[in-house]
């Protein structure tokens, strides 16, 4: 019982960051662009949270700062592909080295300097040794399950999501109309750069208290694959996320049950994420729906014709 | 106000397509003088110590051709998958592979000399490389799985399999502990071409794949066909081309070429496998086919370019010290740049003057 609780808190955890970079990644692709930076702004969310929480010692302003370089680096982003409509593929690729070599070079004086992790928001309950599967987690894992609803009613109850989905539908239908496209897709953008960033400051915040090059490791590249596991809807990128996080966890749960698991080799363990990943877009492949549910406009540059 | 405007070009500008990768060139440096200023290193320094060091110290000369050459090669293949619109991200995945296949055949014939043994290094090389490109030509054409993805994915696993094989398997019997393969036998390692110099036999190889590329893709009717399926899919298709086919031809060269450059990088510099193996070249060869245009000729120039960077790099890393991570930076930038001036490739900026702009408004 206490090993299953245990195992519960640290799924969590390990899914937290990659369910929002997800839902940042959800709202971009809805609105036809598909940025494949998300690693990269990752990256410099996570330097951005580290290093103002090492210096000022307050999380909460370490998320915001993450959040805000992930936004500007989506900014570079979008205006590459918006304003000058460049291929989005590789201008994303591009907004990933970039991430990785600012990150680094913005962190090689921090490696091996700690920082301290977020507390829980419910100190009490947290310690509690059944209620804190529920109660036991800081703020970004409460965060990220309340920003599924949200963005679940933005895009389906309002109007601003509405236009949204149309811009990502049928961009010159909605252009035809009046709305901006370009507009639209900028916030978009905006906003999957700030929840990337927030994604990436969890990193250094509420998983491994310290900078690291590279510790996003591929997770942002996860999160991308999530949304077409998700068929682009929030709830199920909740369930996606959380069955991420438990192949990540597993290597722990193996090793503390014993038996024949904990024969396994440790790369294999560390490989998994990534093989089920591969599993996860094969098997969404093979459902009938699979591709109808991707946004119309995916990955087009917008071109009206004057 | 002065104002501009964007206007349609008839077809594409020549002069641009050529002229705006050395100008993302040149704007690197601008830009890359101010920002490293910005943070408090001497920007011009470090300009110079990247981009003409290399060039202006014959000593320097020796690693640019080691360091080009697997650049030059991966990129080759990945401007022909990315001509026919085929996203292989992972080739450094099938660069580690190809490696790994060459050094299993390396350990197999430990010991044995012979001529043969190079060649049929090379060979794994390849067969590994396309092999590990195949997983995702498969999914792509049977089941329509994003091959940006499995691509990348498996490159983040193929690291794990270098670690499980000099860890247990292939360790160093003599290597005290340390994760590593034993060290090649003469007959597994790249001989030097000039000697008293590291340069080794992947250096002409690298040119000669992209003459060989350069030529195919040019001047035959499967290059013809690579890029009429990437630039329009739905003439190909009425022209009998098969898409499917295409992908699986377009998976199997740009992974069999970096396959082949992970053998020579194995065989030539390191001569045995390390945890360190993995250098990003597969990533880096992004840039440099999308900075070559998409075209083996100027991927030998741009393989050349992004050499310097890393050349250069680490002459700034001792000289005035900056980080090794500047270079990746620098080569972000580059990328970035390119991009940004594609739009001129397609549109010309027109100045309209005020009475017409008045008069539109």
């Amino acid at each position: 019982m206490d090993l299953t609780i245990a195992i519960l808190v640290t799924v969590v955890g390990a899914s937290t960051p990659i369910l929002i970079a997800a839902l940042g990644e959800l709202v971009v692709e809805r609105s036809g662009v598909l940025n494949l930076g998300v690693e990269g702004m990752m990256l410099l969310g996570a330097i951005a949270g580290f290093v103002v929480q090492f210096h000022t010692g307050n999380h909460y302003l370490a998320l915001i700062c993450g959040a805000g370089a992930g936004m500007a680096a989506s900014l570079i982003f979008g205006f590459l592909t918006l304003s000058l409509s460049a291929n989005q593929t590789a201008t994303g690729l591009a907004l990933t080295i970039f991430g990785t070599g600012f990150s680094a070079l913005a962190g090689a004086s921090y490696s091996a300097r700690p920082v301290s992790l977020m507390s829980p928001i419910f100190p009490e309950l947290a310690a509690h040794p059944v209620l804190r599967v529920l109660f036991g987690y800081s703020f970004p894992a409460y965060f990220a399950i309340f920003m599924v609803f949200a963005i679940w009613f933005f895009l389906k109850k309002t109007r601003a999501g509405l236009i949204l989905r149309a811009v990502g539908e049928n961009d010159l239908s909605a252009h035809s109309i009046g709305y901006s496209v370009v507009k639209v897709r900028y916030f978009a953008v905006m906003f999957g750069g700030a929840m990337a960033g927030i994604a990436g400051a969890c990193f250094p915040l509420t998983l491994t208290p310290q900078w690291a090059e590279g510790m996003t490791a591929g997770r942002g590249w996860i999160a991308v694959a999530l949304v077409v596991f998700a068929s682009w809807r929030p709830f199920r990128l909740l369930g996606g996320a959380y069955l991420f996080g438990l192949v990540m966890t597993m290597e722990l749960y193996a090793k503390a049950g014993g038996g024949p698991l904990s024969a396994i080799p440790s790369e294999l363990w560390a490989a998994l994420p990534y093989i089920a990943t591969i599993v996860v877009l094969v098997l969404i492949s093979l459902r009938r729906d699979a591709s109808t549910n991707a946004p119309a406009c995916l990955g087009k540059p917008f071109m009206p014709s004057n | 106000m002065m104002r501009f405007r964007l206007e349609k070009r008839p077809e594409p500008s020549k002069l641009m397509l050529y002229g705006t990768p050395v100008a993302a060139v040149v704007l690197t440096m601008i830009l890359g003088c101010l920002l490293f200023s910005a943070i408090g290193y001497n920007g011009l320094r470090a300009v110079q110590e990247i981009f003409f060091t290399p060039l202006t110290n014959p000593y320097k000369w020796q690693d640019l051709g080691i360091k080009a050459a697997p650049l030059i090669i991966i990129g080759t293949g990945l401007s022909v998958a990315y001509r026919a619109n085929v996203w292989n991200i992972g080739a450094e995945g099938q660069y580690i592979i190809g490696a790994l296949a060459a050094t299993g055949v390396a350990l197999f014939t430990w010991g044995m000399s012979g001529w043969w043994i190079l060649p049929l290094m090379a060979i794994a090389g390849m067969v590994g490389g396309m092999a590990y490109a195949s997983i995702p030509a498969f999914l792509k054409t049977r089941l329509n799985v994003n091959e940006i993805l499995t691509s990348l994915m498996l490159t983040y696993a193929s690291v794990q399999v270098i670690y499980y094989l000099i860890r247990g398997p292939w360790k160093d019997p003599m290597g005290i502990g340390f994760p590593q393969s034993r060290l090649f036998s003469e007959a597994a390692r790249l001989p030097n071409i000039i000697p008293g110099t590291i340069v080794h036999l992947g250096v002409p190889i690298a040119v000669i794949v992209a003459l060989i590329a350069w030529f195919v893709m040019s001047k035959t009717v499967f290059g013809y066909r690579m890029r009429v399926v990437g630039a329009a899919p739905h003439a190909a298709r009425y022209g009998g081309f098969s898409e499917n086919k295409t992908i699986w031809l377009a998976m199997l060269v740009s992974g069999g070429l970096a396959g082949l450059a992970g053998m020579l990088e194995v065989a030539g510099p390191f001569q045995r496998m390390v945890p360190g193996f993995p250098t990003n070249y597969g990533f880096t060869a992004i840039i440099v086919a999308f900075l070559g245009r998409l075209n083996p000729l100027g991927v030998i120039v741009a393989g050349v370019v992004l050499a310097i960077t890393f050349v250069g790099g680490q002459v700034a890393q001792t000289t005035i010290g900056l980080p090794d991570e500047a270079t990746g930076i620098f080569q972000a930038m580059m990328l970035f740049l390119l991009l940004a001036g594609d739009i001129l490739v397609r549109y010309r900026i027109r100045r309209i003057s005020p009475e017409a702009s008045a008069g539109a408004a």
